[in-house]
Protein backbone atom coordinates (compact mmCIF):
# COMPACT_ATOMS: atom_id res chain seq x y z
CA UNK A 1 0.00 0.00 0.00
CA UNK A 2 0.73 3.44 -0.71
CA UNK A 3 1.00 6.52 1.27
CA UNK A 4 0.69 9.07 -1.55
CA UNK A 5 -2.10 9.29 -2.84
CA UNK A 6 -3.19 10.05 1.90
CA UNK A 7 -0.25 12.86 0.99
CA UNK A 8 -1.84 14.32 -1.88
CA UNK A 9 -5.27 14.65 -0.33
CA UNK A 10 -3.41 16.05 2.80
CA UNK A 11 -1.80 18.55 0.80
CA UNK A 12 -4.82 19.46 -1.08
CA UNK A 13 -7.10 20.10 2.12
CA UNK A 14 -8.98 23.23 2.36
CA UNK A 15 -7.35 26.26 4.37
CA UNK A 16 -9.21 26.27 7.65
CA UNK A 17 -12.74 27.47 7.69
CA UNK A 18 -12.86 29.39 10.63
CA UNK A 19 -9.85 31.53 10.44
CA UNK A 20 -8.41 33.58 13.86
CA UNK A 21 -8.21 37.20 13.20
CA UNK A 22 -5.11 38.90 14.45
CA UNK A 23 -7.44 40.31 16.54
CA UNK A 24 -8.76 37.67 18.16
CA UNK A 25 -4.51 36.29 18.02
CA UNK A 26 -3.88 38.95 19.88
CA UNK A 27 -6.58 38.40 22.93
CA UNK A 28 -5.42 35.18 23.11
CA UNK A 29 -2.03 35.87 23.69
CA UNK A 30 -2.52 37.95 26.52
CA UNK A 31 -4.17 34.92 28.22
CA UNK A 32 -2.69 32.93 31.22
CA UNK A 33 -0.73 29.54 29.67
CA UNK A 34 -2.36 26.58 31.01
CA UNK A 35 0.38 24.20 30.85
CA UNK A 36 1.16 21.73 33.16
CA UNK A 37 4.55 22.69 34.82
CA UNK A 38 2.87 26.03 35.40
CA UNK A 39 0.11 24.22 36.99
CA UNK A 40 2.20 21.99 39.45
CA UNK A 41 4.01 25.28 40.51
CA UNK A 42 0.33 26.95 41.50
CA UNK A 43 -0.57 23.82 43.41
CA UNK A 44 2.82 23.57 45.82
CA UNK A 45 2.21 27.04 46.69
CA UNK A 46 -1.16 26.79 47.51
CA UNK A 47 -0.18 23.11 49.86
CA UNK A 48 2.28 25.36 51.14
CA UNK A 49 -0.10 28.77 52.15
CA UNK A 50 -2.58 25.77 53.23
CA UNK A 51 -0.14 24.34 55.62
CA UNK A 52 1.31 27.46 56.58
CA UNK A 53 -2.72 28.77 57.64
CA UNK A 54 -3.39 24.89 59.35
CA UNK A 55 -0.29 25.74 61.63
CA UNK A 56 -1.06 29.15 62.53
CA UNK A 57 -4.66 28.27 63.66
CA UNK A 58 -3.81 24.96 65.27
CA UNK A 59 -1.04 26.51 67.75
CA UNK A 60 -3.00 27.95 69.96
CA UNK A 61 -5.45 25.25 70.85
CA UNK A 62 -5.34 24.57 73.75
CA UNK A 63 -4.13 20.92 73.36
CA UNK A 64 -0.48 22.15 72.81
CA UNK A 65 -0.58 23.38 76.45
CA UNK A 66 -0.42 19.36 76.83
CA UNK A 67 3.18 19.48 75.00
CA UNK A 68 4.15 21.98 76.97
CA UNK A 69 4.25 19.88 79.99
CA UNK A 70 5.38 17.35 78.04
CA UNK A 71 8.23 20.10 77.44
CA UNK A 72 7.80 19.46 73.23
CA UNK A 73 7.09 22.93 72.56
CA UNK A 74 10.57 23.05 71.05
CA UNK A 75 10.43 19.87 69.21
CA UNK A 76 7.18 21.13 66.90
CA UNK A 77 8.27 24.80 66.96
CA UNK A 78 11.68 23.48 65.24
CA UNK A 79 10.05 20.79 62.87
CA UNK A 80 7.75 23.52 61.77
CA UNK A 81 11.03 25.49 60.30
CA UNK A 82 12.61 22.80 59.11
CA UNK A 83 10.05 21.76 57.26
CA UNK A 84 9.18 25.47 55.96
CA UNK A 85 12.78 25.64 54.88
CA UNK A 86 12.65 22.34 53.15
CA UNK A 87 9.46 23.55 51.44
CA UNK A 88 10.69 26.32 50.23
CA UNK A 89 13.45 24.70 48.69
CA UNK A 90 11.66 22.26 46.92
CA UNK A 91 9.06 25.36 45.57
CA UNK A 92 12.26 27.25 44.19
CA UNK A 93 13.20 23.69 42.68
CA UNK A 94 9.63 24.06 41.26
CA UNK A 95 9.85 27.73 40.17
CA UNK A 96 13.21 26.60 37.95
CA UNK A 97 11.97 23.76 36.47
CA UNK A 98 8.79 26.04 35.25
CA UNK A 99 11.42 28.61 34.06
CA UNK A 100 13.58 26.16 32.70
CA UNK A 101 11.15 24.45 30.26
CA UNK A 102 10.57 25.86 26.43
CA UNK A 103 8.47 24.91 23.96
CA UNK A 104 11.25 26.14 21.59
CA UNK A 105 13.64 23.67 22.56
CA UNK A 106 14.03 19.95 20.84
CA UNK A 107 10.98 17.79 21.72
CA UNK A 108 13.25 15.19 23.41
CA UNK A 109 15.26 18.46 25.61
CA UNK A 110 11.54 19.53 27.02
CA UNK A 111 10.38 16.25 27.32
CA UNK A 112 13.57 15.10 29.28
CA UNK A 113 13.05 18.75 31.49
CA UNK A 114 9.45 17.83 32.30
CA UNK A 115 10.82 13.97 33.12
CA UNK A 116 12.60 16.48 36.02
CA UNK A 117 10.00 17.86 36.75
CA UNK A 118 8.05 14.66 37.45
CA UNK A 119 11.22 13.41 39.66
CA UNK A 120 11.14 16.76 41.70
CA UNK A 121 7.29 16.13 42.64
CA UNK A 122 7.77 12.67 43.22
CA UNK A 123 10.79 13.46 45.97
CA UNK A 124 8.71 16.35 47.17
CA UNK A 125 5.88 13.57 48.13
CA UNK A 126 8.31 10.83 49.37
CA UNK A 127 9.63 13.76 51.20
CA UNK A 128 6.59 14.78 52.68
CA UNK A 129 5.36 11.59 53.50
CA UNK A 130 8.45 10.14 55.24
CA UNK A 131 9.41 13.19 57.19
CA UNK A 132 5.45 12.75 59.01
CA UNK A 133 6.84 9.37 59.21
CA UNK A 134 10.01 10.40 61.01
CA UNK A 135 7.72 12.90 63.09
CA UNK A 136 5.62 10.28 64.84
CA UNK A 137 8.44 8.01 65.61
CA UNK A 138 10.70 10.85 67.14
CA UNK A 139 7.13 12.37 69.17
CA UNK A 140 6.52 8.95 70.87
CA UNK A 141 9.72 7.89 71.91
CA UNK A 142 9.66 11.67 73.50
CA UNK A 143 6.43 10.71 75.13
CA UNK A 144 7.40 7.46 75.93
CA UNK A 145 10.67 8.15 77.92
CA UNK A 146 8.95 11.64 79.73
CA UNK A 147 8.15 9.87 83.08
CA UNK A 148 4.33 9.73 83.23
CA UNK A 149 4.32 10.97 79.57
CA UNK A 150 0.83 8.84 77.97
CA UNK A 151 -0.53 9.23 81.23
CA UNK A 152 -0.12 13.36 81.00
CA UNK A 153 -1.03 13.37 77.42
CA UNK A 154 -3.96 11.20 77.77
CA UNK A 155 -4.89 13.15 80.46
CA UNK A 156 -5.60 10.32 82.49
CA UNK A 157 -5.24 10.51 86.61
CA UNK A 158 -2.01 9.08 87.45
CA UNK A 159 -2.49 7.26 90.51
CA UNK A 160 -4.90 5.25 88.38
CA UNK A 161 -3.29 1.66 88.13
CA UNK A 162 -3.37 -1.02 84.85
CA UNK A 163 -0.86 1.41 82.91
CA UNK A 164 0.38 -1.44 80.75
CA UNK A 165 -2.99 -1.99 79.48
CA UNK A 166 -3.12 1.44 78.62
CA UNK A 167 0.32 1.79 77.19
CA UNK A 168 -0.95 -1.07 74.74
CA UNK A 169 -4.02 0.91 73.85
CA UNK A 170 -2.24 4.13 73.36
CA UNK A 171 0.46 2.35 70.92
CA UNK A 172 -2.10 -0.07 69.15
CA UNK A 173 -3.92 3.55 68.21
CA UNK A 174 -0.67 5.58 67.47
CA UNK A 175 0.19 2.83 64.51
CA UNK A 176 -3.38 2.87 63.20
CA UNK A 177 -3.41 6.56 63.59
CA UNK A 178 -0.33 6.70 61.92
CA UNK A 179 -1.13 4.31 58.98
CA UNK A 180 -4.62 6.36 58.64
CA UNK A 181 -2.92 9.49 58.12
CA UNK A 182 -0.27 8.42 55.99
CA UNK A 183 -3.37 7.06 53.40
CA UNK A 184 -4.77 10.27 53.64
CA UNK A 185 -1.59 12.16 52.46
CA UNK A 186 -1.21 9.61 50.04
CA UNK A 187 -4.56 10.44 48.84
CA UNK A 188 -4.36 14.14 48.86
CA UNK A 189 -1.16 13.63 46.79
CA UNK A 190 -2.40 11.53 44.32
CA UNK A 191 -5.38 13.91 43.78
CA UNK A 192 -3.02 17.01 43.55
CA UNK A 193 -0.30 15.49 41.54
CA UNK A 194 -0.94 12.51 40.62
CA UNK A 195 -4.11 13.12 37.90
CA UNK A 196 -1.69 16.19 36.63
CA UNK A 197 1.63 14.11 36.06
CA UNK A 198 -0.71 11.04 34.37
CA UNK A 199 0.35 12.57 30.89
CA UNK A 200 3.60 13.15 31.55
CA UNK A 201 4.11 9.60 32.89
CA UNK A 202 2.55 8.11 29.34
CA UNK A 203 4.86 10.74 27.49
CA UNK A 204 8.24 9.80 29.64
CA UNK A 205 7.25 5.86 28.09
CA UNK A 206 6.83 7.77 24.53
CA UNK A 207 10.21 9.28 25.15
CA UNK A 208 12.11 6.30 26.45
CA UNK A 209 10.57 4.53 22.94
CA UNK A 210 12.14 7.52 20.79
CA UNK A 211 15.58 7.20 22.46
CA UNK A 212 15.63 3.48 21.75
CA UNK A 213 17.45 3.88 18.81
CA UNK A 214 20.11 6.85 19.67
CA UNK B 1 -1.39 50.34 21.50
CA UNK B 2 0.71 47.45 20.30
CA UNK B 3 4.43 47.40 19.72
CA UNK B 4 6.72 46.54 16.70
CA UNK B 5 6.87 43.01 17.79
CA UNK B 6 3.60 42.53 18.47
CA UNK B 7 2.71 43.53 15.15
CA UNK B 8 5.34 41.16 13.55
CA UNK B 9 4.54 38.77 15.69
CA UNK B 10 0.68 38.77 14.72
CA UNK B 11 1.29 39.17 11.19
CA UNK B 12 3.80 36.21 11.12
CA UNK B 13 1.12 33.96 13.01
CA UNK B 14 -2.03 35.11 11.12
CA UNK B 15 -0.39 34.25 7.96
CA UNK B 16 1.11 30.54 9.33
CA UNK B 17 -1.83 29.78 11.54
CA UNK B 18 -2.74 27.05 9.15
CA UNK B 19 0.04 24.63 10.89
CA UNK B 20 -1.20 25.61 14.22
CA UNK B 21 -4.95 24.72 12.86
CA UNK B 22 -3.41 21.34 11.42
CA UNK B 23 -1.66 20.40 15.04
CA UNK B 24 -4.98 21.11 16.75
CA UNK B 25 -6.88 18.75 14.53
CA UNK B 26 -4.47 15.54 14.73
CA UNK B 27 -3.89 15.80 18.38
CA UNK B 28 -7.34 16.79 19.46
CA UNK B 29 -10.83 15.55 18.54
CA UNK B 30 -13.60 18.17 19.33
CA UNK B 31 -14.14 22.18 18.60
CA UNK B 32 -13.56 22.96 22.12
CA UNK B 33 -10.03 21.34 22.76
CA UNK B 34 -9.32 22.81 19.67
CA UNK B 35 -9.40 25.66 20.63
CA UNK B 36 -7.94 25.43 23.66
CA UNK B 37 -4.68 23.56 22.16
CA UNK B 38 -4.82 26.33 19.39
CA UNK B 39 -5.18 28.89 22.21
CA UNK B 40 -2.22 27.48 24.27
CA UNK B 41 0.22 27.66 20.98
CA UNK B 42 -0.80 30.92 20.61
CA UNK B 43 0.51 31.96 24.21
CA UNK B 44 3.39 30.13 23.47
CA UNK B 45 4.86 31.49 20.38
CA UNK B 46 4.55 34.81 21.77
CA UNK B 47 6.06 34.53 25.18
CA UNK B 48 9.06 32.56 22.88
CA UNK B 49 8.62 35.38 20.24
CA UNK B 50 11.13 37.97 21.49
CA UNK B 51 13.93 35.09 21.40
CA UNK B 52 12.84 34.13 17.48
CA UNK B 53 15.78 35.44 15.90
CA UNK B 54 14.64 34.97 12.61
CA UNK B 55 17.67 33.12 11.04
CA UNK B 56 15.40 30.22 10.53
CA UNK B 57 11.65 30.38 8.73
CA UNK B 58 9.10 31.67 11.34
CA UNK B 59 6.99 28.56 9.83
CA UNK B 60 9.55 25.70 10.76
CA UNK B 61 10.15 27.45 14.08
CA UNK B 62 6.04 27.37 14.30
CA UNK B 63 6.23 23.47 13.72
CA UNK B 64 8.24 23.05 16.68
CA UNK B 65 6.68 25.14 18.93
CA UNK B 66 3.17 24.11 18.12
CA UNK B 67 4.25 20.69 18.24
CA UNK B 68 5.69 20.56 21.69
CA UNK B 69 2.86 22.37 23.17
CA UNK B 70 0.74 19.64 21.99
CA UNK B 71 2.95 16.87 23.15
CA UNK B 72 4.10 17.84 26.45
CA UNK B 73 2.70 21.39 27.84
CA UNK B 74 -1.03 20.76 26.96
CA UNK B 75 -3.22 20.10 30.11
CA UNK B 76 -6.43 19.17 29.61
CA UNK B 77 -6.43 15.60 28.33
CA UNK B 78 -9.56 15.19 26.91
CA UNK B 79 -7.66 13.30 23.27
CA UNK B 80 -9.73 10.01 23.81
CA UNK B 81 -9.73 8.70 20.34
CA UNK B 82 -13.22 9.33 19.26
CA UNK B 83 -14.28 8.66 15.50
CA UNK B 84 -17.57 10.78 16.43
CA UNK B 85 -16.41 14.22 15.14
CA UNK B 86 -14.68 13.37 12.21
CA UNK B 87 -17.44 14.76 10.01
CA UNK B 88 -15.54 18.35 10.59
CA UNK B 89 -12.47 17.38 8.07
CA UNK B 90 -15.79 16.15 5.59
CA UNK B 91 -15.15 19.74 4.10
CA UNK B 92 -17.61 19.13 0.88
CA UNK B 93 -20.83 18.21 0.19
CA UNK B 94 -21.08 15.06 -1.34
CA UNK B 95 -22.39 14.87 -4.69
CA UNK B 96 -23.09 12.36 -7.63
CA UNK B 97 -20.68 14.11 -9.97
CA UNK B 98 -18.05 15.46 -7.14
CA UNK B 99 -15.58 12.65 -7.01
CA UNK B 100 -14.89 12.59 -3.03
CA UNK B 101 -12.57 10.17 -3.03
CA UNK B 102 -9.57 12.60 -1.71
CA UNK B 103 -12.19 13.78 0.91
CA UNK B 104 -12.68 10.41 1.82
CA UNK B 105 -9.24 9.92 2.10
CA UNK B 106 -8.48 12.87 4.50
CA UNK B 107 -11.24 11.94 6.90
CA UNK B 108 -9.65 8.36 6.75
CA UNK B 109 -6.40 9.86 7.30
CA UNK B 110 -6.97 12.31 10.20
CA UNK B 111 -9.00 9.35 12.08
CA UNK B 112 -5.96 7.18 11.27
CA UNK B 113 -3.54 9.95 12.91
CA UNK B 114 -5.33 10.46 15.43
CA UNK B 115 -5.02 7.15 16.78
CA UNK B 116 -1.66 7.13 17.03
CA UNK B 117 0.37 8.17 20.01
CA UNK B 118 2.00 11.77 20.42
CA UNK B 119 5.61 10.52 19.05
CA UNK B 120 4.33 9.33 15.94
CA UNK B 121 2.04 11.86 15.45
CA UNK B 122 4.30 14.47 15.12
CA UNK B 123 6.83 12.35 13.04
CA UNK B 124 3.58 11.63 10.51
CA UNK B 125 2.26 15.19 10.31
CA UNK B 126 5.97 16.19 9.91
CA UNK B 127 6.05 13.42 6.79
CA UNK B 128 3.02 15.11 5.23
CA UNK B 129 3.87 18.18 5.42
CA UNK B 130 7.00 17.59 3.41
CA UNK B 131 9.37 18.26 6.06
CA UNK B 132 13.36 17.21 5.24
CA UNK B 133 14.75 14.62 7.91
CA UNK B 134 17.18 17.32 8.94
CA UNK B 135 14.45 19.09 10.37
CA UNK B 136 12.37 16.62 11.49
CA UNK B 137 15.28 15.56 13.48
CA UNK B 138 16.03 18.99 14.94
CA UNK B 139 12.45 19.66 15.76
CA UNK B 140 12.20 16.20 17.34
CA UNK B 141 16.06 16.40 18.87
CA UNK B 142 16.85 12.96 17.46
CA UNK B 143 19.45 12.02 14.85
CA UNK B 144 19.16 12.37 11.31
CA UNK B 145 19.14 8.05 10.85
CA UNK B 146 17.34 7.19 13.88
CA UNK B 147 14.44 10.08 12.42
CA UNK B 148 14.47 7.57 9.12
CA UNK B 149 13.90 4.41 10.85
CA UNK B 150 11.30 5.94 13.40
CA UNK B 151 9.61 7.37 10.26
CA UNK B 152 9.92 4.19 8.16
CA UNK B 153 7.91 2.22 11.54
CA UNK B 154 5.44 5.14 12.30
CA UNK B 155 4.52 5.19 8.19
CA UNK B 156 3.94 1.05 8.76
CA UNK B 157 1.66 1.74 11.62
CA UNK B 158 -0.12 4.19 9.96
CA UNK B 159 -0.53 1.59 7.17
CA UNK B 160 -1.72 -0.74 8.83
CA UNK B 161 -4.54 1.30 10.46
CA UNK B 162 -5.46 2.39 7.20
CA UNK B 163 -5.85 -0.96 5.74
CA UNK B 164 -5.79 -3.38 7.85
Amino acid sequence: MDLSQYKKAWENQPDEKNKISALDIYKMTQAKSTSIVKWILIIGLLEFAFWIIINHFTSGIEYNKVYEELNLTYFFKYSYYLSYIIVVIFLFLFYKNYTSISTTDSTKTLMRKIIKVRRTVKFYVYFNISISIAAIILLNILIVNTPNGIETLLGIDQSNTDSSNMITIYVASQIIGAIMMILILLLFYYLLYGLLLKKLNKNYKELTKLEELN
Amino acid sequence: MQTELEKNFLLDFEANQNIAHKVCRIYTTNQDAHNDLFQEIAIQLWKNYSKFRGDAKFSTWMYRVALNTAISLYRKSTRTVKTQDISDVTFKIQSSEYDNTEELQLAALYNAIRSMNDIDKALIFLYLEDKPYKEIAETLGITEVNARVKMNRAKDKLKKILKP
